[in-house]
């Protein structure tokens, strides 16, 4: 059989609300045994079944609003299936995945569940059964329900072998993976004790623990204890886990499932059957039982089981070996799970191999010496122990009570050490951006507290790795916030920065500004000579292997024209004055790298433009010149420009070129080089001609500034390289993006960028406003990136007020910058609603998995809406009266068995709930007003289940309000019976206004003006 | 004996250093004073000068270098099967700061100890560690660090603190190191070929005293911190050499084969005087006191973890210590393989 391994867990037991409260639960030895609460049944009620078990907290808590389940819905469906959800999604964050990545991909689902209690409770009046609680009830959809909210394709199934029902689902689920029908799989199980309708079996059977503790291979071993558990593992192929890097907890090398037959009775145990199972899945392992260091039994507890257990286990595992093999079972701990069993003993020998501890086996103080243990090559834990190093085997046993048996070998995950060599920690203090999302900005408020609080707990560190794998996990949700940090430290106050920041005083009301309604439009402009300075962008180039890799890509393609590296000039902190030739060259490579850089990591521009010189690099972004093909250019203008000669010079002016216009006509050889704004313009020419304009201007209160250039560019004393420029074809492309071209001050047509276009490039004046003013009315850009090595043209594009309203970035913002600021650029885009490719950020020693403490949810909703179960007298309850939450009706008030309330009717959230959606947007109560809405809202609230104040007239019924097609035709209806004027309206005239509450309103009011027309 | 293998380091130094001039002015003292006679340049405090308030203590220290020492091994934690932890300045006498670290760590189920010494500490840690991987361990940590802040504190009154006490304030500085020990050669593959760990201090006075009050003395005004700068100038450069030669003639090496030297860090000054004293010879000499301070049980390790990135296959190294408090020699021999 192939390896499987186990990259991802998630569960809630008895006295551990997830994996590490369930681990630290098994080492440091507890039980999560209480009593039965009152929410259940009353113990009182029901002596023969004993007044304790295992029970999880809150297992009426379902952020229904999550996964767009409506209050109604989420009421009619069993607890498995609210469980199993979010369980679902905390498991597939912990194998490092987004859980709305896989939308769409043929992940499997299989899932162990037993009894059907729900059904039997809800179902049993056949006068109140309703659509939502068949589905609720139906055991098959609690596997059906996590393929359709995760939009699953996979296979999908329910797996009832009784008490083994999770270790076969897990055994099926690896299959699937082995016969390649599934890539990932989710599997476990799910058991809820809803009424003491098996504890009463197990009873008259003798098989019920008094204590209701299960006691497993104990001298005081008298039975089972029935409790609660959910637990899912995410499985892959070992080999597609190890390719992409997954945390592999350990590795399924085989299992087996088999059946009793005709055994000694329907439900006894068989150990003839027991010993097959484990034979063949060792056989399917490939591995000897001499090699399995420990079993995690399924130990009952009873008598007879137990006895029949360990003369399986001896007979199989009682051969010639060096140490006895370890036994122990979970059910002392969190007593029998039953439907979920199988997944607790399995999760636990996961966790063990991946500790290297196996928990001790609770109650084996006092071992039953009948099991002769010792004599059967057995040793039952009564201590701890620390695994050895190298691989370690472990079996896991579940049988079900119907005979079906089932047994996996798991085992330690490969070694695989990744070490950092020294000399790769350059950039330890390399910056990432940390993500979060959440689906309301009170989730995103608690989820960046819990991750705050989970990384304050860690040992100080880099954070690099820490970042990437919140990008590869906690993306996706509308409220997004990002950080960029190098270290845990700066993380963990960032974070509790953030949460003082979104936590509303009171009576105030929560500013959210965390939800992007659409996506960044981003333009690029690349900046021009006179940007350079020394060392430039070298610490971007240090801390990012991205604009390492093409600025070196740039430089060697600029080598073979130059004979020269500008990589030595630009990093070794050239003083760029003294090697003009080198300047052009330099800069073209940091605008290519840079934007190249920027487009690698997702930020792809919807137009560019680019300032004189700069336009080089951005006709390369756009797709119009090949890399090799500007760079020669770009050398091959730098060579004509370093041999004019010496005397021009520039001089920026505060002014337009109409107040010049005087001053000009008295300079003939003076000529406006670049019009950079209303008032901003420079002027070009020889120097002396330069000094006398700039001496009046002055003089008339115009300020003026020397620029560093040696040359008068853009003038006619550049007509030689223009002339040089135009000699040799150029080989262009049309443009795959909008350009805005500085030449012509417009957006470029269809006129080629040719050797003319970059001749009269260089001779023309730069009409940078007049092609920013055309970008910012033709593509109407969310946010400016400068591509060079300081801000400049979106210094002077903010001087002339031109900026349209757009946000600008600086991915290097001059001499102090460094990865951080292009982080801190890429989380600005993020936060907006671009969905970068994360990967880029990061050096290869980053790009390993972290684990990070899973989404917290919601526990503001609960759904437990059976008042206990009870052996008293009914009482007719009406509907609309529903019994308060926490409050156990009276005795003598509640139903009689059979006779079972209908949870649908009396959906009750505990606290008054939010508006759905918008819950930014101000709303004055959907309804005020109009008649048509508030009927609209009605429906809506009655179809639903929803309280009528969170109906808002922004809430979307598909997305917000989780309505389906049987949904839509009750709206119909409800909404026909409310509103006679609207007549007969079929659903496909109504469809397209089904967006939001307030389409749907609109498209009826306009029904009924026609009508009354 | 077999040899152990370093397969990674990892340092922690808290905040931001602190130079001479900001140091000057804390203590009312002259800056000019302390380049001369101390020449360290910066160290770096996990307490704010100004109010004492605590935010680095040696276990957090410690836990931040162990991980990064951890990480950059390519080890799992799983893979860790001890931990030891010298140190001259424990956070609370118990529980020992060394559980706190393996606690910190995410380590369970595994021998943890803790070594009370000076400098040397880190060495005796280094030569336990090799005893246990010998006993058939597989990987572990050893960690070194010290802290300041029960000794230390930020006073105004700097003019009435006697000499003998005010250079403590200019030598020491806060930090932690830490190595992961491996049976087999990996991560950086950098073979311990040899540990020497002696104490030599039978009938001498101690060169240094650290002391420690309860709640009976806790009134008392004799000194917590002092030194006997004399018997340490006089001693501690024969006493590097010495080392030295041990270490040299006990693995049949000559002074040529060695490529870098790691000598004792007391103090800029006084490192340049051991190394003026010890035998002429071409290695590379690496220190960090002028950057850090002295960090006591840190020090080997940041003079390690500044060694490692320079090591070429075949490049051996020493490294001398010497613990002036009651005279302990030691050193150990490493060769990248």
């Amino acid at each position: 059989m192939g390896d499987i391994a186990v990259v991802g867990i998630d569960c809630a037991f008895p006295g551990a609300a997830g994996v590490r409260a369930y681990w630290d639960l098994l080492v440091g030895g507890r039980a999560g045994i209480g009593p039965v609460p009152g929410q259940r049944w009353e113990a009182r009620d029901f002596p023969a079944v004993g007044d304790s078990g295992g029970f999880i907290d809150d297992a009426d808590v379902f952020d229904s609003d999550f996964f767009s389940v409506t209050p109604r819905e989420a009421a009619a469906m069993d607890p498995h299936q609210r469980l199993l959800l979010p369980c679902a999604w905390r498991a597939l964050e912990d194998a490092g995945r987004a859980p709305g990545g896989l939308a769409g991909s043929g992940t499997g689902v299989f899932v162990g569940v037993m009894g059907g209690e729900w059904g039997r409770l809800t179902m049993s009046d056949l006068a109140q059964v309703t659509p939502l609680l068949g589905s609720g009830s139906s055991a098959g959809m609690a596997a059906n329900r996590i393929s359709y909210h995760f939009d699953f394709t996979g296979p999908s199934l329910a797996v009832d072998t009784a008490c083994s029902s999770s270790l076969v689902a897990v055994h099926l689920a690896a299959n699937s993976l082995l016969a390649g029908e599934c890539d990932t799989a989710l599997a476990g199980g799910v058991n809820i004790v809803l009424s003491p309708s098996l504890g009463l079996v197990y009873g008259q059977l003798g098989l019920a623990a008094a204590d209701g503790r299960c006691k497993p291979f104990s001298a005081e071993a008298d039975g089972i204890g029935r409790s609660d558990g959910v637990g899912l593992v995410v499985l892959r192929r070992l080999e597609d886990a190890l390719a992409d890097g997954d945390r592999v907890y350990a590795v399924l090398r085989g299992s087996a499932v088999n059946q009793d037959g005709r055994s000694n009775g329907m439900i006894a145990p068989n150990r003839w059957s027991q010993e097959r199972v484990l034979n063949a899945a060792y056989k399917r392992a490939g591995v000897s039982p001499a090699e399995v260091a420990f079993v995690e039994a399924h130990g009952t507890g009873t008598v007879l089981g137990d006895a029949i257990e360990c003369a399986a286990l001896g007979s199989v595992h009682g051969v010639p070996r060096e140490t006895p093999c370890a036994i122990g079972s979970v059910k002392g701990n969190l007593g029998h799970t039953e439907a979920a069993a199988g997944i607790a003993g399995f999760i636990k020998a996961a966790l063990a191999l991946h500790h290297r501890i196996v928990p001790a086996s609770l109650y084996a103080e006092r071992e039953n010496s009948r099991l002769r243990l010792g004599e059967r090559g057995l040793r039952l834990l009564k201590s701890p122990v620390r695994l050895p190093r190298g691989e370690n085997i472990a079996g896991v046993s579940s049988f079900g009570m119907g005979g079906t048996n089932a047994h996996a070998v798991l085992a330690s995950a490969p070694r695989s050490p990744r070490a950092v060599p020294a000399r790769a920690r350059a950039d330890a203090g390399a910056a990432g951006v940390f993500t979060v999302s959440a689906d309301t900005p009170e989730a995103l408020c608690r989820n960046l507290a819990a991750q705050a609080d989970a990384l304050a707990a860690l040992p100080k560190g880099g954070a690099a790795a820490l970042c990437r794998s919140s990008n590869r996990v906690k993306t996706g949700l509308p409220h997004r916030f990002a950080l960029t940090a190098h270290d845990t430290g700066e993380l963990v106050d960032g974070l509790r920065r953030a949460v003082a920041l979104r936590t509303p005083a009171p009576g105030e009301l929560r500013a959210a500004a965390d939800r992007p309604w659409g996506r960044p439009v981003v333009a690029f402009l690349f900046t021009g000579q006179g940007s350079e300075y020394p060392a430039m962008t070298a610490g971007l180039y240090r801390e990012s292997p991205a604009y390492r890799r093409h600025f070196d890509a740039a430089d060697e393609a600029l080598a073979a024209h130059l004979g020269t590296s500008v990589r030595e000039a630009v990093l070794g902190g050239e003083e760029w004055g003294g090697r003009p030739e080198l300047v052009q060259p330099a800069l073209f490579a940091v605008g290519y790298a840079l934007a190249r850089t920027l487009t690698e990591l997702g930020v792809t521009p919807a137009a560019v433009l680019g300032h004189s010189l700069g336009e080089y690099a951005a006709a390369v972004t756009a797709g119009v010149l090949p890399l090799g093909e500007a760079a020669a250019l770009v050398a091959r203008r730098a060579r004509l420009t370093a041999a004019l000669p010496p005397g021009g010079g520039m001089i920026t002016v505060s002014a337009g070129p109409e107040t010049l216009a005087p001053a000009l006509a008295t300079e003939p050889e003076v000529v406006a080089a670049a019009l950079n704004g209303p008032a901003d313009t420079v002027l070009s020419g020889p120097l002396d001609a330069l000094a006398r304009i700039a001496k009046e201007l002055t003089g008339l209160g115009i300020r003026t500034r020397e620029l560093a250039s040696p040359y008068a560019f853009h003038s006619a004393r550049t007509a030689p390289v223009a002339a040089g420029l135009r000699t040799a074809p150029v080989d262009c492309a049309p443009a795959a993006l909008p350009v805005a071209s500085t030449r012509y001050g417009r957006m470029l047509r269809d006129e080629p960028m040719d050797a003319e276009y970059w001749a009269g490039q260089a001779e023309e004046p730069v009409l940078f406003d007049a092609a920013l003013g055309a970008l910012v009315r033709d593509i109407a850009p969310t946010h400016l990136v400068e591509i060079g090595p300081q801000p400049q043209l979106t210094r002077i594009a903010a001087r002339a007020g031109s900026l349209g309203g757009a946000e600008l970035l600086h991915p290097a913002p001059g001499p102090q910058g460094t990865g951080r600021d292009l982080a801190e650029t890429v989380a600005a885009l993020y936060r907006c609603g671009l969905d970068p490719d994360w990967e880029q950020l990061y050096a290869p020693e980053h790009r390993r998995p972290e684990p990070l403490v899973p989404y917290v949810f919601s526990s503001a909703q609960r759904y437990w809406d059976r008042p206990p179960a009870s052996v008293g007298a009914p009482v007719e309850r009406r509907t609309d009266d529903p019994p308060r939450r926490g409050e156990t009706p009276r005795r003598g008030e509640t139903p009689r068995h059979g006779e079972t309330p209908r949870p649908e009717e009396t959906p009750r959230p505990e606290e008054p709930p939010r508006p759905v959606v918008s819950r930014e947007t101000e709303s004055n109560g959907a309804g005020s007003g109009d008649p048509v809405l508030v009927a609209v809202v009605e429906a809506v609230t009655e179809v639903g289940g929803y309280p009528t104040e969170r109906v808002v007239r922004e809430a979307r019924f598909h997305e917000d309000l989780g309505f389906d097609s049987v949904m839509i035709m009750q709206l119909k209806n409800r909404v026909e019976a409310r509103l006679p004027r609207v007549g007969e309206v079929s659903v496909q005239q109504m469809l397209p206004a089904l967006r939001s509450v307030g389409s749907l309103a609109e498209f009826l009011d306009g029904v009924i003006m026609a009508r009354s027309a | 004996m077999t040899d152990v293998h370093i397969a990674a380091t990892g340092t922690a130094l808290p905040g931001d250093p602190v130079d001479n001039t900001t140091l000057a002015k804390m203590l009312g003292a002259s800056k000019e004073w302390i380049d001369l006679f101390v020449g360290t340049r910066t160290r770096y405090f996990g307490w704010d000068p100004a109010t004492g308030e605590v935010h680095g203590s040696l276990a957090d220290l410690c836990a931040e270098a162990a991980a990064q020492a951890v990480r950059a091994s390519g080890l799992g934690l799983a893979d860790i099967e001890f931990l030891v932890l010298a140190t001259a300045t424990p956070d609370t006498l118990l529980p020992t700061t060394a559980t706190e670290v393996a606690d910190r760590l995410g380590l369970d189920h595994l021998p943890v100890y803790q070594i009370q010494a000076g400098c040397s500490g880190a060495v005796q840690a280094l030569d336990l560690g090799r005893s246990l991987i010998a006993g058939g361990r597989h990987a572990g940590l050893v960690i070194g660090g010290d802290v300041t802040y029960r000794f230390l504190s930020p006073r105004q009154d700097a003019a009435k603190i006697p000499t003998n006490e005010l250079v403590n304030y200019v030598l020491f500085g806060d930090g932690a190191g830490a190595a992961v020990l491996t049976a087999e050669p990996e991560g950086e593959r950098i073979a311990v070929r040899s540990v020497l760990n002696s104490w030599t201090g039978r009938g001498r006075q101690p060169g240094q005293l650290l002391d420690w009050y309860g709640t009976t003395d806790r009134d008392s005004d004799r000194p917590m911190l002092a030194e006997d700068y004399k018997a340490i100038e006089e001693h501690v450069p024969p006493i590097a050499s010495e080392i030295l030669w041990d270490l040299l003639g006990g693995l049949g090496w000559s002074l040529d084969d060695i490529g870098f030297l790691l000598p004792p860090q007391l103090s800029e000054r006084m490192t340049a005087r051991i190394v003026e004293r010890l035998p002429d010879c071409a290695a590379r000499e690496v220190s960090c006191v002028a950057d850090t301070g002295n960090t006591g049980n840190a020090l080997p390790f940041l003079q390690l973890d500044r060694l490692v990135p320079e090591l070429a296959d075949g490049d051996r190294a020493l490294g001398l210590c010497v613990e002036s408090s009651r005279w302990i020699r030691a050193g150990f021999a490493l060769e990248k393989v």
